[in-house]
């Protein structure tokens, strides 16, 4: 690929002499009289086209279909010609919209018919158009300022279309040189320059248009080398959609761009609501997309495009999208995509088109179908808009070479389930010979982390390879971690004042109120919500875990499709569903707790973390403390008075 | 006059040996390569890159179909029957000779092989013996095709404070962004950073270059792969493999949060080049830690926008998902929208035009109730026919309009009348291209008329 190659600049070179502005006698009925309103009514004359008119609305399709495809580093430059050049815009990102061209357009009018042809000529345009090949774009700067000393690789190659009526075959040849000259002197401008670069490349293309019924008086020519830096090619086309559809096919071209149409698109009709037919739309886009179809040679896929240009179009079919694509893409679709192109649709308003890109537009995917011979159903492509633009992603629809692997659970660390933070940092900081304040902090963090979870009766991550049946009680292993842990920090306290401070913190928190004791063992009863994700990590036995998860899957998929027949009923096309970002939560309290098995995520380990130290901050509501499922039972030392259930957790919230 | 040689031609889908082709009794190269080629597009697609190992004894065969044929007509080919190279997929052509170098080198078969190479956009090596043909010899011969193109790409897989030791599979291919101003091929590096995380919604089935196992592996203190964890059945319980399933490891509990969450890891591959990490799931309800490339530059994504310019929820003044986390800032909006979300103008087909003209005449019969959508299509063909220099149509509508104005029917609110008598005129006014009246970024404003009072106020 080459950024700077022929297509980073094209100029469109328009002729605006007073001949242009002759009709190109192609009739266009407008005045379409609506039944029951005909009677005694003449409808207006049709009206028609100027040769200029079909010129520039050609020219702005070319431009759209360019722009859409490649918003950004494939730049038009807009000159018309008439007794001077008008250059209507430059190569700046901020030019390069329709918008800005139309306007520019408007201004300068239609041509005028009685302006002195002899003064007019397409030369001045030509010769402008040359000048501003000359000129660097804004991504040839940057590219430049980033090479440096490799500043020369940057190249500077362009095209220049111009849409003119020629007198003959020699006026064309005269026009060419006419260039190839220009070209040689503004090379000698451009090299004691530093804002301009020379040319290397220049495709000069040549269309000459008449009106149609007329003989051309100017002959076709394919491309051909006039010099090492410019070739040229001359298309003589008849006016009206004739010229359109050179421009488009010439689009195609000099984009590299292909065209899919497809099909059995269900679409309302627009009369009869309660029908529904099946529509065609055709796409162009970079022809990469169909590199599969290119490389195996399997064109026979596609047959000519309805326009009969010549052209080839791939049809893929349309597969009516599952709505839990939306819904649920949060959590299931991430398709190999192999590449995603934007598209442009070739026939823009038409109704099946803007009804396709509306559609599209509004969220939804949707994935093609390549059909083949053999009746088999492969998914090949999937149109989808990210933002506003619609891009046609190429779905690997081959082999994989990944096939079976090895599942996760099977390799290194795949049979441990409980992942968690732990002393880590405590460990590596304290044997340092001097501690920042940070560090002393890290630690006091690490200290307060273990209470916590000592308070939760959370299991120590201990690694228990070696070892056989369930080891020493959780009581004994805490006793057994803070006497390891008092034992390495005593060993280094005389390396500091800080690591003093560090031990200081340790022996406060080991020395616990009597309070905290009897919290650690209502801890044990609770699972308020605040728990829940915490629960996360602890309490499940290593074996159980991946199949718990797996289960966990099952149920989340069956109960997806649940929710998905739901939807499919309720939905109607022109309303799709908004995405819901976490359907899991209110699915069903079941999964809830099963999900809590899962493996923890790094997040949710995080946000624990943040939540115990903004939790130390305050004190905590005795209720929620208390509380099971987030609910407080009040009035409970009214049942242990009534001798009903005498609990030391009462007991110690009352005293 | 036949020549004798067996000849195995294996290609290969990194690692996977697709055929052993039958031994036939003459050597006829360039039907063997074209065998490869369809297999593997058959088998394979387009895109998948594919090691080809050709195994000769460096004889290419005599007369019509030996190598020496094939080239010098290979540039006489119709459609039909192109020249197998360079094969169409992504390939590297490795040609193991059975022979020493001065042997090949007394005829023009070396020659001959390295046009293969050459053809194939030089992607690929010729490999020759090194002293007598002995069977030593031939096994350290196809020990460097070993070393070259099948050891496996360790790395190192790192977030924060985490790591893991990681042998990514297929080994990742160099890539060359641009041609000419960046010829260098990139290379990811062998330290794999997590740089954030993001929802799968968000990320949206990015397009990739590539896709690779990543495959957590212990390694001893010398940085020797110990194993991989995966146990054999029959093995011994305490085995290397067994005792490494049992430590944790970083790539576990990465893969299970990202599954867990919904989530993919964004993970820098180089300057200015990201991947994403993301647990896949096949049919058989293994799951898998995977990372897939995206193409090298700042943005490879549009819909993210810059990859220097994302950054952690918390340093967003507002949390960019809600509080609730009920939106998302992606995907972002182009400063531009396309063609298709615009609702511009084309007339190349009569039907275009003719569609927006039936739009102001039915906005015009519903006059004055649909005031504002029939100024709306009028001035929306006014610029379009004032920039396509397309003013006769103007004049048309205009006579349009005053047509509709003489069949009002006598229950028409008087208001019907004036506008269209007034949108005509103005239509008029523009249709002579006089920079007065055919100003591009001047609409057409509806008459302002008062039907309130008992007097009629006309303007």
């Amino acid at each position: 690929m080459k950024i700077f190659s022929e297509s980073h600049k094209t100029v469109f070179v328009v002729d605006h002499c007073p001949y242009m502005a002759e009709s190109c006698r192609q009739h266009v009925e407008f005045d379409m009289l609506v039944k029951n309103r005909t009677q005694g009514i003449i409808p207006l004359a049709p009206i028609s086209k100027s040769l200029w008119t079909c010129s520039v609305e050609s020219s702005m399709e070319y431009c759209r279909i360019m722009y859409d495809i490649f918003p950004f580093k494939k730049l038009v430059n807009f000159i018309v010609s008439d007794s001077g050049a008008h250059v209507l815009n430059s190569w700046t990102q901020e030019d390069q919209n329709l918008q800005e061209l139309m306007a520019a357009l408007a201004a300068v009018g239609p041509p005028n018919p009685r302006a002195d042809p002899e003064c007019c000529s397409i030369l001045h345009g030509l010769v402008a158009a040359v000048e501003t090949l000359c000129k660097i774009t804004e991504y040839q700067h940057e590219a430049r300022t980033l090479l440096m000393e490799n500043a020369e690789r940057v190249g500077n190659r362009g095209r220049i279309i111009c849409i003119t009526n020629a007198k003959s075959d020699s006026h064309v040849r005269m026009l060419e040189d006419c260039v190839q000259e220009t070209i040689h002197e503004h090379n000698k401008l451009a090299a004691n320059s530093d804002h301009l670069m020379q040319i290397q490349k220049c495709e000069l293309v040549l269309i000459h248009t008449y009106p149609v019924g007329e003989d051309s008086l100017v002959s076709d020519r394919s491309k051909k080398e006039l010099s090492p830096v410019l070739t040229s090619e001359v298309h003589s086309v008849r006016a009206g959609r004739h010229l359109a559809t050179k421009l488009n096919i010439l689009v195609q071209q000099h984009f590299d761009l292909a065209s899919t149409t497809i099909t059995n698109i269900p679409m309302k009709e627009e009369q009869h609501a309660n029908t529904s037919a099946n529509y065609d739309v055709e796409l162009l886009h970079h022809k990469d997309a169909h590199v599969d179809f290119l490389k195996s040679g399997d064109s026979h896929l596609g047959g000519g495009s309805r326009e009969g240009s010549f052209k080839e179009t791939i049809t893929l079919k349309w597969c009516t999208p599952r709505t839990n694509n939306i819904v649920f893409s949060s959590i299931s679709e991430l398709h190999y995509c192999t590449g995603a192109y934007r598209i442009s649709p070739v026939d823009v308003n038409s109704r099946p088109s803007s009804c396709l890109t509306n559609f599209l537009l509004n969220g939804r995917s949707v994935l093609l179908e390549q059909p083949r011979k053999s009746g088999s159903k492969v998914i090949s492509h999937m149109l989808s808009s990210h933002g506003g633009e619609i891009f046609l992603h190429v779905l690997s629809s081959s082999r994989s070479i990944l096939e079976d692997p090895p599942s996760i659970s099977e390799g290194c660390g795949g049979r441990v389930t409980d992942y968690r933070i732990t002393v880590v940092p405590l460990a590596s900081v304290i044997v340092k010979e001097s501690l920042t304040e940070e560090d002393v902090l890290n630690c006091q963090k690490t200290i307060y982390n273990l209470v916590d979870m000592e308070r939760k009766n959370d299991p120590l991550p201990i690694s228990t390879v070696g070892t056989r049946g369930k080891g020493p009680k959780r009581d004994e292993q805490y006793r057994i971690m803070w006497n390891e842990l008092e034992t390495l920090v005593r060993a280094h306290i005389n390396n500091s004042e800080k690591h003093q401070r560090v031990l200081e913190c340790l022996m406060a928190c080991r020395s616990k109120p009597p309070e905290e004791e009897e919290r650690k063992k209502r801890g044990r009863k609770r699972e308020d919500k605040e728990d829940k994700s915490e629960k996360a990590v602890k309490d499940y036995e290593q074996e159980k875990s991946w199949q718990d998860s797996e289960r966990l899957k099952g149920i989340l998929e069956r109960g997806k499709e649940e929710l998905a027949e739901a939807e499919i009923i309720k939905d109607s096309p022109d309303s799709p569903e908004p995405p819901n970002k976490k359907p899991l939560v209110e699915m069903d309290e079941t999964p809830q707790v099963e999900k809590s098995k899962g493996p923890v995520s790094l997040l949710s380990l995080w946000s624990n973390r943040i939540n115990t130290a903004n939790s130390r901050k305050h004190q905590e509501f005795a209720g929620r403390l208390n509380s099971v499922n987030n609910r407080a039972e009040l009035y409970q030392h009214l049942k242990e008075e009534n001798g009903m259930e005498t609990t030391e957790n009462g007991k110690a919230s009352r005293q | 006059p036949e020549s004798l040689c067996r000849r195995t031609v294996s290609g290969d889908g990194h690692g996977e040996a697709l055929s052993n082709m039958d031994d036939y009794d003459k050597t006829c190269l360039e039907s063997a390569l074209v065998g490869v080629c369809n297999i593997v597009q058959q088998e394979w697609g387009g895109a998948i890159p594919c090691q080809v190992v050709l195994v000769t004894d460096g004889c290419l065969g005599i007369g019509r179909g030996s190598l020496r044929h094939s080239l010098a007509t290979q540039n006489q080919r119709s459609e039909s029957n192109r020249f197998p190279l360079p094969f169409p997929f992504p390939s590297k052509l490795y040609i193991m000779c059975m022979a020493n170098l001065e042997e090949l080198q007394s005829t023009d078969s070396l020659e001959c092989l390295e046009r293969l190479i050459d053809l194939n956009n030089g992607e690929g090596q010729i490999f020759t013996i090194d002293g007598p043909l002995c069977l030593k010899n031939v096994q350290s011969m196809f020990g460097k095709l070993i070393d070259l193109a099948y050891t496996p790409f360790h790395a190192v897989l790192k977030c924060g404070h985490l790591t893991a030791d990681v042998q990514v599979f297929p080994r990742p291919e160099p890539f060359v962004v641009d041609e000419e101003i960046d010829p260098i091929p990139k290379v990811i590096n062998t330290d794999l950073e997590i740089v954030g995380f993001i929802d799968i919604a968000d990320i949206s089935s990015p397009p990739v270059l590539s896709r690779h196992l990543v495959l957590p592996i212990a390694l001893n203190k010398e940085g020797d792969e110990v194993g991989t964890g995966i146990t054999d059945d029959n093995e011994d319980e305490n085995s290397a493999n067994q005792i490494a399933g049992k430590i944790p490891n970083f790539c576990v509990l990465l893969h299970g949060s990202l599954k867990v969450e919904g989530m993919v890891a964004i993970v820098q591959l180089g300057p200015e080049w990201h991947g994403m990490l993301y647990s896949q799931a096949d049919s058989k309800k293994k799951s898998n830690l995977m990372m897939s490339l995206f193409e090298p530059g700042p943005e490879p994504l549009p819909w993210l926008g810059k990859m220097a310019q994302l950054g952690p929820i918390s340093d967003a003044k507002e949390n960019p998902y809600g509080e609730d986390d009920n939106k998302s800032p992606f995907p972002l909006q182009p400063k531009n929208k396309r063609s298709y979300a615009q609702n511009v103008t084309v007339w190349i087909k009569p039907s275009g035009l003719q569609t927006d003209v039936q739009k102001i005449l039915r906005n015009a019969r519903k006059l004055p109730e649909k005031t504002q959508t029939f100024y709306k299509e009028l001035n929306r063909l006014r610029k379009a026919a004032l920039a396509f220099g397309f003013l006769d149509l103007l004049k048309g509508v205009a006579d349009m309009l005053e047509r509709e104005c003489t069949l009002l029917p006598e229950t028409a609110h008087p208001d019907a009348a004036f506008q269209l008598t007034h949108a005509a005129q103005q239509l008029k006014l523009a249709s002579t291209g006089t920079s007065e009246y055919a100003a591009y970024d001047q609409n057409i404003t509806p008459l302002h008329t008062d039907f309130s009072g008992s007097s009629t106020e006309r303007i």
